[in-house]
């Protein structure tokens, strides 16, 4: 299965939306505004998942019809028997298709294995959404088949792991460390920065001697802390 | 609320495929696995963090309950989903310019794919088939890929030298201090809010800021 | 490389740097329609006096060829001036977003904030700017009688178009009528080729094909080959309506085709130069420097400053006496050679000219491979698609070299088919950040918008290996301004009279 890349993983869901409405909008529609009113950044109720290093929401509304220039490479025989026929021609045009349901797509990248990392998502995700009340990762899924038979984190896994397809190549062009390895490693790389700038030009004992006051204070070694908080947008 | 989040772009893409022809797809895909030079270009253009290809054969999409109606479609879909640093209007001309191949390997028994020369087709052909990111999360919104793998050096090295060289006599210290520098001298670039690739999605995080205050 | 540009068609100022023609001088005008009819009889006035880009003096193969005249002039126009021209809507809504826009509403995208948001602006980029005329001459008698006539053209217009006024003078003038721009002078009164901050400026403009005597001028200039030759850039690059490096038309042009080839797009930037504070922070820079404060500016610039000697051949100040002793040994076009034909190959990691430098950002040559063989379809396929035609001028002059104050700096323009794909490319990703250099938020040392509140710093790296540790750079100071600008699309002669006689058709 190509859906890891060393430890780092990737989650492809495709969650079937219920077709049907709630009053005049659409479950779809409904789910698509939660998406869109998701608190960002730091702020994101993935940024409390833990390992999630990007991940992303959307609806897959429908697949499209491929209404551009005829230039497929593969060979049809319809192309030269089309010149002949208006019913060939007809038949040389990509088919139509049509998707009978919607889709809420959930794309993740992250670290470590996918049953811890979908007991985070269950546990962990949580937010204040844009009318101040608090919403857990069911207030997303609810309009999808067969969600409310998802009680616990077992069954959200199981129904997940449903609603997963394999990736048939996934490119890992940055780590497969542990998020809060590579947060821990951001803040290194920023604090470490900024002391050899400091500390150009300064005699040898002084540096020493700021660079053991400068571990102690970094504690590089401690994913805890101090670190860079996950999702942190500004300096 | 937009496919930018920080310094990295969502890109979605979903382009149907003929059924009978995914194999050639998926040969190519475990060659790209298999073959690390094939990936060459890509990884020394370093604006990618992680990137799939998803084929959803034509019976594939999750049927989760008989009350489902069941898909019935002529294609199967190939799903391609990047995290790049940049916007794709302001980073086609990269990947084109520095993987045509690769990225003509990658789509070329798509339905109605034209190449990735000329650009425009191509830029055309993702814009066509891409469908925007309702709510995209990036846990280091300051940091391109370049910055993640830097960071991870930047640890390693200075865990390192603390062990080795902190207690030294301080010329020794010094000499191993300037050594660490000079290792980690392509490093050492500031981290930062990403400068604003597009003024639309500018637009929109202002206005949600003004909702947050 | 058989382009044959049609150089009647083409304006001059987008093919010549007039400088390089011993035009010392250039008076920038810039202009209001009042009204449609009004301002088309205006353009036509003006039209009969476009300089085009045919050769000037003798012509080398049989290309027709005039006497070099005695003063240049060539109009471009904003989106609101094409729209005061009444061009159809169905031209108009053609052309990039970023034109109808115009520059100052780019200032996001561009970095022209603190010093250099519009609002500190000169007072005529509160106006509605329409026309941009220039007027290039070897002394300022040509160019004030130049200028005379265009004012009878304005007077004559009879309303129908006002010269704005607004421009800041050296003289705490806030309403001059045009801006001034001027070669530099040495002690002596002899022109030069430098800037306030004493930097060799204009050397190794873009080469493309279609231009004369590509072959002596593309060693540098133009793209890298994989085998290390290098090659005039496609047309289009620089010319709507021909074929770019994407093998294709450029998409910014908009129709009819007569409307759009032939022209091409200009950003004009006045760009004010903090003197006192460049000198005081290349004097306290130098202090901690192991080489000599000129190898130092060097290093900002990639250039040194005396005779624009690229540092990544001449690294430090033992070589660079070397350099000039064979430079000054070289015939004209093997001066010409040392100065554009190098390479960043053998110095991938920055050790002689760091990634911060002006040079190298501006233009990495077949760097971004980052000596990874092959990795790219070409070495420079991060670069041909960044290319930009610089022009301009200094403005003002250094009264004191204490004060920031005070009015000079560069006018500058740049030339490109695809204001977003190029300059401001060029300006936002590689001048006020640098992800594609590895170096994160770092920016360009001399032109990058450094901001006092978030103090930034850059990294002179050293051979690798050596056990040196890297030079940095800190605290770097605003040394650049932005004072004002806009994007202007230059049609060509065809256009131009198109346009005059209300005949755009894009049917």
């Amino acid at each position: 299965m190509a859906t890891k890349s060393g430890n780092a993983t990737a989650l492809t869901v495709l969650s079937p939306i219920k077709n049907g409405n709630l009053g005049e909008t659409s479950f779809a529609d409904i789910t698509r505004e939660r998406c869109l009113r998701l608190p960002i950044h730091e702020e994101s109720p993935l940024a409390k998942v833990p390992n999630t290093y990007l991940a992303r929401l959307f609806i897959l509304d429908n697949v499209f019809y491929e209404s551009l220039p005829a230039n497929d490479s593969v060979f049809n025989f319809s192309d030269i028997t089309s010149i002949f026929s208006d019913s060939a021609r007809k038949k040389a045009l990509p088919r139509k298709d049509t998707l009978k349901s919607k889709y809420l797509v959930f794309s993740s990248n992250f670290h470590g294995d996918l049953d811890t990392y979908l007991t985070g998502v269950w546990e962990k995700w949580s937010y204040i959404d844009h009318e101040g009340t608090q919403r857990d990762v069911r207030h997303i899924w609810e309009h999808c088949v067969a969600f409310d038979r998802v009680t616990d984190a077992s069954s959200f896994i199981a129904y997940i792991k449903r609603c997963q397809l394999d990736a048939s190549l996934f490119f890992n062009g940055s780590t497969d460390d542990s998020l809060q390895e590579q947060l821990k490693s951001l803040y290194l790389k920023q604090e470490f920065t900024k002391f050899a700038v400091e500390h150009q030009g300064k005699s040898a004992s002084e540096i020493q001697q700021d660079f053991k006051a400068f571990i102690a204070r970094v504690q590089p070694e401690n994913l805890e802390g101090p670190t860079w908080q996950a999702g942190k947008s500004t300096p | 609320m937009s496919n930018i989040a920080g310094k990295a772009y969502a890109m979605n893409v979903i382009t149907p495929i003929r059924w009978y022809t995914t194999w050639t797809n998926k040969l190519f895909f475990k060659a790209a696995l298999l073959i690390p030079e094939t990936l060459k270009g890509l990884l020394t253009l370093s604006l990618i963090h992680y990137a799939r290809w998803v084929i959803i054969p034509r019976d594939g999409f999750p049927r989760l309950d008989p009350s489902q109606p069941k898909e019935e479609l002529h294609y199967a879909y190939m799903l391609f989903f990047s995290n790049f640093n940049g916007s794709w209007d302001q980073y086609v001309d990269s990947f084109t310019f520095a993987i045509p191949s690769g990225l003509d390997l990658f789509w070329k028994w798509n339905i109605r794919y034209p190449k990735s020369v000329p650009l425009t087709p191509f830029h055309d052909y993702i814009r066509h088939n891409q469908i925007d990111t309702a709510h995209y999360y990036n846990a280091y919104p300051m940091a391109a890929s370049n910055d993640v793998k830097s960071a991870q050096k930047v640890k390693k090295a200075l865990i390192d030298f603390n062990a080795k060289s902190s207690d030294k006599s301080a010329d020794d210290f010094l000499k191993d201090y300037h050594m660490l520098l000079n290792n980690l001298q392509h490093d050492f670039g500031d981290m930062k809010p990403t400068p604003i690739v597009s003024l639309s999605s500018y637009e929109v995080k202002k206005r949600y800021e003004q909702t947050k205050a | 490389m058989t382009t044959n540009l049609d150089l009647t068609d083409i304006q001059g100022n987008i093919i010549k740097a007039y400088g390089a023609y011993n035009f010392q001088k250039a008076r920038y005008l810039f202009l209001r329609i009042n009204n449609g009819d009004k301002g088309r009889q205006f353009v036509d006035a003006i039209t009969a006096k476009v300089t085009t880009a045919i050769p000037w003096g003798k012509s080398e193969n049989g290309d027709v060829a005039v006497e070099k005249p005695r003063v240049t002039t060539n109009i471009a126009f904003t989106y609101s001036g094409l729209e005061a021209l009444e061009l159809p809507t169905a031209s108009l809504r053609e052309f990039p977003d970023d034109f109808m826009m115009g520059m100052s509403k780019r200032k996001d995208i561009l970095g022209d904030d603190g010093p250099s948001d519009p609002e500190n602006w000169d007072k005529i980029w509160k106006e509605k700017v329409h026309i941009w005329i220039s007027i290039n001459a070897p002394d300022m008698d040509a160019l004030i009688e130049r200028y005379n006539w265009v004012a009878q053209q304005v007077e004559a217009s009879d309303g129908g178009v006002t010269l704005l006024t607004g421009h800041r003078g050296g003289d705490d003038e806030e309403n001059l009528p045009y801006q001034d721009a001027s070669v530099l002078y040495d002690e002596s009164g002899n022109p030069t080729p430098k800037e306030h901050f004493g930097y060799t400026d204009g050397i190794g403009d873009p080469v493309f094909e279609g231009q004369t005597n590509v072959a002596a001028r593309v060693l540098g200039r133009g793209k890298l080959m994989r085998d290390g030759s290098w090659a005039p850039l496609a047309t289009g690059e620089f010319l709507l309506g021909h074929v770019d490096e994407a093998m294709e038309y450029p998409k910014t042009a908009p129709s009819p085709m007569l409307l759009s080839r032939n022209g091409t797009y200009m950003v004009y930037r006045k760009l004010h130069e903090n003197v006192a504070a460049f000198n005081r922070f290349l004097d306290e820079q130098s202090k901690s420097f192991s080489g000599s404060k000129e190898m130092l500016a060097a290093k900002f610039a990639g250039r040194w400053r005396d005779n624009g000697a690229p540092i990544v051949n001449a690294p430090d100040d033992a070589s660079k006496d070397e350099w000039d002793k064979a430079f000054e040994a070289a015939d004209f076009a093997g001066k010409k050679r040392m100065l554009t034909d190098f390479t960043y190959n053998n110095d991938l990691h920055g050790a002689k000219c760091p990634y911060s430098a002006h040079l190298r950002r501006i233009n990495p040559r077949g760097s971004l491979e980052y000596g990874v063989k092959e990795a790219y379809e070409t070495p420079g396929a991060l670069v041909n698609r960044r290319r930009i035609l610089r022009r301009g001028l200094p403005y003002g002059a250094v009264k004191d070299a204490a004060r920031d104050d005070g009015n000079h700096g560069i006018i500058f323009m740049a030339l490109n088919a695809d204001i977003q794909r190029q300059f401001e490319f060029v300006q936002q990703q590689w001048i006020n950040y640098a992800n594609d250099f590895k170096e994160g938020n770092d920016k360009e040392i001399l032109l990058g918008n450094h901001d006092t509140k978030h103090p930034s710093k850059a990294v002179l790296q050293v051979e690798p290996g050596s056990g040196k540790p890297p030079h940095f750079i800190n605290n770097i100071p605003r040394l650049v301004e932005t004072r004002g600008g806009d994007y202007f699309f230059i049609p060509s002669i065809t256009a131009l009279k198109l346009i005059a006689a209300g005949m755009v058709d894009p049917t």
